[in-house]
């Protein structure tokens, strides 16, 4: 290739761009633009995008869609999301996002600071009935958003065979961190992996919050990851993984915490309610039992989950949407969807009816009281992702420089 | 000049995908067979212009602007209103001190381990094959080239699927090894640079308390110790898989070289005496060094892409030790609706593989004039 | 297979080769060294092979068994489980018709349009040529993985992302398509369409029913190497389409294994999706290898 044909091909390439960059423009350009979306009356089609848990969730929830539909004479069509996080984002940035859709509590605030989301929590009916919690979680700049949808703890899973196997019974079940490390020593001599963890906060977390720790400040403005609670709770998870008492699920094979107990490759999990479900599809025949986490130094503590039904803000059938959410949330329907994959009513008014269906379920619930919900911040997705990073080296690192690092990134993405 | 930018146009708006037909009868019977043949050229080649201007050039200038915004991915990034931010995304990569530096820098040395591995292994090994396929004493040679070559044809999802149950911890290879009386890694979980790992076997360093001069500090915000700790163990597994993949293509290539190499030459330095490695090294071997060139070029651009088997096999994990800017830009991008800092990295990137594909044409350039060996996107995918 | 034929075609063909001379020592060593390259050979088939024999075996096997030996070839109990959850259980038969819907399209697209091009770079005098052509050039150096946010925008921009025609439109043209055309009707001698354009037939005509059909050797190539890329792509569907809808089987079998906790590792049903990605390719690898190792030489040669 001679000089002048490049020259004139970088011409070529730069005239074309042109031509072609207006011609798009003008196609492109003045049909899409901001502003609210025009509303429609009536029946409504609704699209909706849900992070199913699993197959149980998702007819569950077709169903209850349909049951809308008709009753209302719209159609909904209800998607399970593999990866509801890259596909909301690609669908916000594609100006066509569904219409309903969840929203995990550790990315609400990232919606909501860029306006994807409705704020119509006030308008639906009794607001006031869910969970303090859970109305805080979904709250950003003082505006309650979205209502929630319901809700989890995590708790310990003992696997009664192996428990039984090692010789240990029912007073055995730790409820104290010495007691943790006590009831793994006797299970690792029997040659059963005692705990499977998950490596991420998610799970990890769950001790800091035992130790009176947190990643932020209670009204998440500022950073206090370095906390000595956080290094204490830190200390104590390391000293499991090098006594390989505890394992991350990947050592033993498997997906998550609830995988590598169903396949009895550990004795217990910290899981939160949704195990129910999996084990009852995937292992139907493994014996457990449900049992509040240990406490730490400074008492009981878990972490909480929650998802909202998020309405987007360009969505052509706002009231219709809402009005969906509306029969998502009565009491009646929690309780439908509590049968059907195990979570936890979102509403107050529904905890009586679920305690006495579900006594089992009862540490679960007992958790509500002492949870720590989520990180509820923007921008702090990639923060907590390379926190998970630490966690899964933390057999091999300081707990402190682990800490110490989440401090600082916490505080870049704080503004503190 | 002035053809190339009316061309199109004049041939009417330009014409979406297949439908560019009517090319062979220009309705303008007094046109002069120059002006017709003129004509019935740009319109053939109008659809592929078309098609590659649309969604090859335009998408590059667009992802340039986003670039220089802080756009977060609501609505269009054109619209007024979307932050501008100018070279501010690209600053952060290199000069400030916070998460997007450090996890563009792990990536970036992830990714050069992952070359300097790759390319130097793939290229032995496809030299190797060829040398022996091409040995004029074997049968079935057809069939070995066969079998080299299947792997790179295959799905590379599909394949890193395979090598998700191959190296699992229950696996073929861990069985494979246990039969050795060898405990093998837990792959995709083990986070452990090999470098740390060969240090400490060595009695080197000790990994879990390496020495304060290389962990304090370091250039662009990862210490000396991070920067030396090697591929992952979780990261030789992808390595394995793209050197087994590749190897096939360029084992081709050198062996359509080999065969071009005339029988006589080497048997004269046979009969000279030169021994078979001799004549492999001061005969063979020189006359391949275009395609050894090329071959190392090639796999060089090919390892910086490297992107679907991050995706289906590790998404970066475990601890961000299988990242690659590739992948890293898709999930600031998708994953965390930073749009600008992610279409940045892509950009570091895309100067990276340009550079490298200067370099390859500027000393390929008068090696052969004819055929000028070049490299086709995407059919060598690392 | 052109006129100046190319290494590679020599590459494709078996050459008779003229026996080596041997005597005694030397012979004992040629011995030697045919066994041992024999050894090589085989050993490396089977590192290159076998992991596609445990991707059939293991499919067929149940999820313990699978697990307890995985290195065995042969399934314990056989069972087509798998399969049959792949297909009850899952989107797959959904994306195995948009795999072969898109897939033929862009072929058959490919076909055309590159060598509509091909053919114009390499015989028609118009004004631009080299520029064009060394645009076509340039552009080729632009790397995929790079233009996965711009190639999103594109298609956000214009309406059409997560559509059939997100899938198909900006993959059907690809350059090197244009280079091989382009390369193969150079070594066409231009008397042949001189004779027809006396008869007085039409450009179009010269080249639809005079030129092409001497093509088809490069046109088999082409449709190999464009029926491989199109089975085989899934960085663009990543970015063209988000609705499970619309999934090629790429991209669903990497939802599938990559996708929501809870579904636990199944092996034996990400394996027998992952077979099934990989028949079609394999089948035609097996019948038209020749073009196969054509078009690797080809995109390495040429371009």
């Amino acid at each position: 290739m001679t000089r002048g044909n490049l020259r004139n091909a970088a011409f070529g390439a730069l005239a074309c761009a042109c031509l072609l960059t207006s011609a798009a423009c003008g196609s492109g350009f003045d049909d899409k633009q901001a502003g609210p979306a025009r509303q429609s009356d009536g029946p409504a089609t609704l699209q909706i995008l849900i992070g199913s848990s699993g197959d149980a969730e998702t007819t569950a929830v077709r169903a209850a869609a349909d049951a809308w539909a008709k009753s209302t004479g719209s159609t909904a069509t209800v998607t399970p999301a593999q990866d509801i996080a890259q596909q909301l984002g690609q669908a916000f940035a594609g100006d066509n996002p569904p219409d309903v859709f969840y929203v995990d509590a550790s990315r609400f605030a990232d919606y909501a600071s860029v306006g994807a989301l409705e704020p119509y929590g006030d308008r639906i009916s009794d607001p006031q009935d869910f969970y303090e919690s859970l109305r805080t979680t979904f709250t950003y700049d003082g505006k309650f958003y979205c209502a929630p949808k319901d809700f989890s703890t995590l708790a310990l899973i003992v696997n009664d065979t192996l428990w039984k196997k090692a010789g240990l019974g029912d007073a055995d079940v730790p409820t104290t961190w010495e007691q943790l490390t006590s009831v793994s020593e006797k299970l690792a001599a029997k040659g059963i992996t005692p705990l499977a963890v998950g490596d991420t906060r998610d799970r990890v977390g769950a001790f800091m919050v035992q130790a009176g720790g947190w990643i932020t400040s209670p009204d998440g403005k500022r950073a206090t990851a370095d906390s000595s609670e956080n290094a204490k709770a830190l200390e104590y998870v390391q000293s499991l993984l090098k006594g390989k008492l505890a394992r991350f699920p990947k050592q033993l094979d498997a997906g998550w915490g609830g995988e590598a107990f169903g396949k009895e490759k550990a004795a217990m999990t910290i899981e939160g309610n949704w195990i129910k479900g999996a084990l009852k599809a995937d292992f139907p025949d493994v014996k457990y039992s449900v049992h509040e986490l240990p406490a730490g130094p400074k008492g009981k503590g878990t972490l909480s989950f929650t998802n909202c039904w998020g309405v987007s803000a360009r969505s052509r059938y706002k009231e219709q949407a809402i009005g969906f959410v509306e029969a998502m949330t009565k009491a009646d329907q929690q309780m439908a969807f509590a049968r059907a994959f195990g979570v936890m009513p979102s509403r107050q008014s529904a905890k009586a009816a679920y305690t006495a269906e579900f006594p089992g379920d009862t540490p679960f619930v007992n958790g509500a009281e002492y949870a720590q919900g989520p990180v509820n911040a923007p921008k702090m997705e990639s923060v907590l992702a390379d926190f998970d990073t630490g966690i899964q080296q933390l057999a091999s690192t300081s707990p402190a420089s682990v800490l110490a690092r989440l401090q600082k990134n916490t505080r870049a993405a704080l503004g503190n | 000049m002035t053809d190339t930018t009316t061309g199109p146009a004049a041939g009417g708006p330009p014409a979406e995908g297949p439908g560019a037909d009517g090319a062979d009868r220009p309705r303008r019977p007094r046109l002069s067979a120059a002006a017709r043949e003129s004509l019935a050229g740009w319109l053939f080649v109008a659809p592929v212009v078309v098609i590659l201007g649309l969604f090859l050039l335009l998408p590059i200038l667009m992802a340039l602007w986003v670039s220089l915004t802080d756009w977060n991915g609501q609505g269009s990034p054109f619209k007024p209103g979307v932050p501008f931010v100018g070279l501010d995304n690209y600053a952060r990569l290199f000069t400030e001190d916070d998460l997007a530096r450090q996890d563009f820098m792990t990536s970036m040395r992830n990714n050069i381990y992952y070359v300097l591995i790759v390319v130097p292994a793939q290229t032995v090994l496809a030299l190797g094959l060829a040398v022996i396929v091409n040995s004029r004493l074997l049968k079935g040679r057809t069939f070995f080239r066969a079998a080299f070559f299947f792997p790179s044809v295959t799905s590379s999802v599909a394949i890193s699927v395979v090598f998700l149950f191959i190296f699992a911890n229950s696996g073929a290879v861990t069985g494979l090894l246990a039969l050795f009386g060898i405990r093998g890694p837990q792959w995709f979980a083990d986070s452990r640079g090999t470098l740390h790992l060969l240090l400490g076997a060595l009695g080197l360093v000790d990994p879990n308390a390496p020495p304060a001069a290389l962990t304090d500090g370091g250039p662009f915000g990862l210490s000396w110790w991070e920067w030396l700790s090697g591929p992952s163990v979780a990261m030789t597994t992808i390595i394995m898989l793209v050197v087994w993949t590749t190897s096939g293509t360029f084992m081709l290539m050198f062996l359509a070289a080999l065969q071009d190499i005339p029988v006589t030459l080497e048997e004269a330095s046979r009969l000279d005496g030169a021994g078979r490695w001799q004549t492999f090294r001061h005969v063979t071997l020189p006359m391949l060094k275009p395609t050894l060139f090329l071959v190392l070029t090639l796999g060089m651009i090919a390892t910086w892409q490297v992107f679907d088997q991050v995706y289906v096999m590790s998404q970066g994990d475990p601890a961000k030790t299988t990242l690659t800017p590739a992948y890293l830009s898709y999930k600031t991008a998708f994953r965390n609706f930073e749009y600008g800092p992610g279409t940045a990295i892509s950009f570091v990137l895309f100067v990276i593989i340009v550079v490298l594909a200067l370099v390859q044409r500027w000393v390929l350039r008068d090696r052969d004039a004819a055929p000028r060996p070049r490299r086709r996107a995407g059919k060598v995918r690392a | 297979m052109t006129a100046s034929p190319g290494a590679a075609g020599r590459a494709a063909e078996e050459r008779p080769r003229r026996k080596h001379k041997t005597g005694g020592t030397a012979g004992a060593r040629t011995l030697a060294s045919t066994f041992a390259g024999y050894f090589v050979l085989v050993f490396f088939a089977l590192v290159f092979l076998y992991p596609f024999v445990i991707q059939i075996a293991n499919s067929l096997k149940t999820e313990p068994d699978a697990a307890a030996h995985p290195l065995s070839p042969v399934p314990g109990p056989l069972t087509f489980a798998a399969y049959e959850r792949v297909f009850l259980g899952t989107d797959l038969p959904l994306w195995l018709g948009n795999s072969v819907l898109v897939t033929i399209v862009l072929t058959v697209g490919r076909i055309f349009l590159d060598s509509l091009a091909g053919y114009a770079l390499a015989r028609l005098r118009f004004r631009g040529r080299a520029a064009l052509f060394s645009a076509i050039v340039a552009v080729m150096a632009v790397p995929g993985v790079v233009l996965f946010i711009p190639k999103f925008l594109v298609l956000n921009q214009l309406g059409l992302y997560d559509s059939y025609t997100a899938l198909i439109l900006p993959v059907i043209a690809d350059a090197a398509g244009v280079f091989i055309m382009k390369q193969f009707f150079e070594s066409i001698p231009v008397s042949v369409e001189e004779a027809a354009r006396i008869d007085g037939a039409g450009v179009f005509r010269t080249f639809w029913s005079v030129v092409l059909p001497m093509a088809r050797p490069a046109l088999i190539t082409l449709t190999i190497i464009s029926f491989q890329s199109a089975w085989n792509e899934f960085p663009h569907t990543l970015v063209a389409v988000q609705s499970p809808e619309l999934f090629t089987l790429p991209r669903g079998l990497a939802d599938l294994v990559s996708g929501s906790l809870g579904k636990g590792t199944q092996y034996p049903l990400k394996l027998g999706g992952a077979v099934l990605a990989t028949i079609p390719v394999a089948v035609l690898f097996v019948i038209f290898q020749r073009y196969f190792v054509r078009g690797a030489n080809e995109g390495a040669e040429k371009g």
